[in-house]
């Protein structure tokens, strides 16, 4: 695994109007491949995050950088998945997904042959003219992740993709794109608040802080998960999880106290 | 089973004419209506007046819709211009605009075109609120969703802002078409020489009840059957939206 710095978070800092500090002086750096993980307790500004490296946000404080390049905007090398509701209602599932083919100019006939495969990536044949509010909640977070990896991005960020999704689903969402980033190797982001879903998605473990957020903790996970797996029968992945779950859990007392 | 009410209402009516109860002197019985209706129809009388009275709704209501939209969207996304419209949008509100008629008479002259503008501008405020509130209301993530996918802030009007305001901006329009028919009848009745308004003015004038309920109940069909058509176009056009009735 190549290990050149990709993504560095420097000193990162946020806050809404008067008050409200989502970000302070946080560090975190992405080596290109790696698949990322960030839990921690429900506004600790993890999502603030994303939206940083997406370019929809400017820190208040401190610089990120892809490439050694500063953010300064979104762009179309950053993909992102957002918990639900993105994508263009009036668009069918195909055009969804070719929406940002259309945009680069794509040719018609290639565009049609990229979103023919991508369709068949995330299993959605047969649905192809369908309107979002026609599909379960599944298909949609199907529909959006393809229609960021159309797009081609050199780093997929995820913001809960799957946290409105039943545990069945979700799971099946999981592997599937497990599996689409070990065949394609992106360095992937992926936010979200579910323990064991941070274990079994991420080669690295990021734990924040409550508000403010900050880095935590950062854990990498020493064994690979496959397909399928029974996690509950890995006592490997039991114990990072019980690790990580009660480095979260002291955040969230905190938060109470 | 939609339409048992609406029987019902009809045959009340020529039930109370036949009675004596409703004289003819107060209200024509549907029948004599009906009757009156069909020879206007047979004479062909009534279709160059028809022709006449949509010219100018449909002209009023095309640059009224265009000119909504248009402000209406650019006011949800650049303050400056919400600043500088609003307080105008909020005072015409109110305005009566048939009450403006003879202002634009003196203006424009007694013709088509001070209807069609008092027309358009009644269209325009219906068109401009439904558009300002489609594209506030557009989800800050299929925004950003767009700009993540490539598209430029220039194009995002065309790609997101417009389709996202459109169901909204349609719904603004159906209000905006009945208004049209109101303005365009009340202006005819004011002056002029041909058009629905003219006909029921100048029949009613010269007390050929009959004839001036005919036209009524013409305008009624039609403003009718537009509006269902209208909302049966949209579902076909906007399959994508769940539209109200």
């Amino acid at each position: 695994m190549s290990c050149a710095l990709y993504l560095r978070l420097q000193n990162v800092g946020m806050r809404f109007g008067e008050g409200v500090v989502a970000l302070d002086s946080l560090d975190l750096s992405i080596a290109e491949r790696e698949f990322v993980t960030i839990v921690g307790p429900s506004g600790c500004g993890k999502s603030t995050l994303l939206y940083l490296v997406g370019g929809f946000l400017k820190p208040t404080a401190g610089i990120l950088t892809l490439r050694g390049n500063p953010i300064v905007g979104p762009g179309a090398d950053r993909g992102i998945v957002f918990q639900r509701y993105s994508l263009f209602p009036w668009l069918t599932v195909r055009r969804n997904i070719s929406y940002g083919l259309e945009e680069l100019g794509v040719p018609r006939i290639e565009r049609d042959r990229i979103v023919a495969e991508h369709v068949r990536l995330v299993h959605l044949e047969g649905f192809e003219d369908r309107y979002p509010r026609e599909l379960s909640g599944g298909m949609q977070q199907r529909v959006a992740l393809a229609q960021t990896l159309v797009c081609q991005p050199d780093i997929l960020l995820m913001d809960e993709p799957f946290g409105a999704l039943d545990a069945q689903t979700r799971r099946i969402l999981q592997d599937e794109l497990r599996r689409i980033w070990l065949r394609d190797t992106k360095t992937v982001l992926f936010v979200t608040h579910d323990v064991e879903e941070a274990v079994a998605l991420g080669t690295r473990i990021v734990v924040m802080s409550t508000r403010p957020g900050r880095v935590k903790e950062v854990i990498r996970r020493e064994f690979d998960v496959s397909d399928g797996e029974d996690f509950e029968a890995n006592p490997q992945f039991s114990a990072l999880k019980l690790r990580i779950w009660h480095s979260v859990k002291k955040e969230v007392e905190a938060v109470r106290r | 089973m939609k339409i048992v009410p609406l029987l019902l209402v009809v045959m009340l009516w020529q039930a109370a004419s036949m009675s004596g109860l409703l004289p003819a002197a107060v209200l024509p019985s549907f029948f004599a209506v009906v009757v009156a209706l069909l020879s206007l129809v047979k004479s062909g009388q009534i279709f160059p007046h028809t022709a006449a009275s949509f010219l100018r709704a449909g002209t009023g209501l095309l640059i009224g819709t265009v000119c909504g939209t248009a402000v209406g969207l650019a006011m949800a996304r650049f303050r400056p211009v919400q600043r500088a419209v609003e307080p105008i949008l909020l005072s015409i509100y109110p305005v009566p605009k048939p009450a403006l008629i003879p202002l634009f008479m003196v203006w424009l002259g007694i013709g088509d075109l001070s209807k069609i503008t008092v027309i358009a501008l009644s269209c325009l405020v219906p068109v401009m609120v439904s558009a300002f509130n489609g594209a506030r209301s557009v989800d800050e993530i299929l925004l950003w969703s767009a700009r993540a996918r490539g598209t430029t802030e220039y194009r995002l009007w065309w790609r997101v802002v417009l389709p996202a305001a459109l169901p909204q901006v349609a719904t603004g329009v159906r209000a905006a078409i009945a208004i049209a028919l109101i303005v365009m009848v009340s202006s005819e009745f004011i002056s002029a020489e041909h058009g629905l308004g003219y006909l029921i003015f100048t029949y009613g004038g010269v007390g050929a009840d009959n004839a001036m309920m005919a036209v009524v109940l013409y305008l009624t069909a039609i403003g009718f059957l537009i509006d269902r058509a209208y909302v049966a176009g949209l579902r076909r056009l906007m399959a994508w939206h769940a539209f109200a009735h």
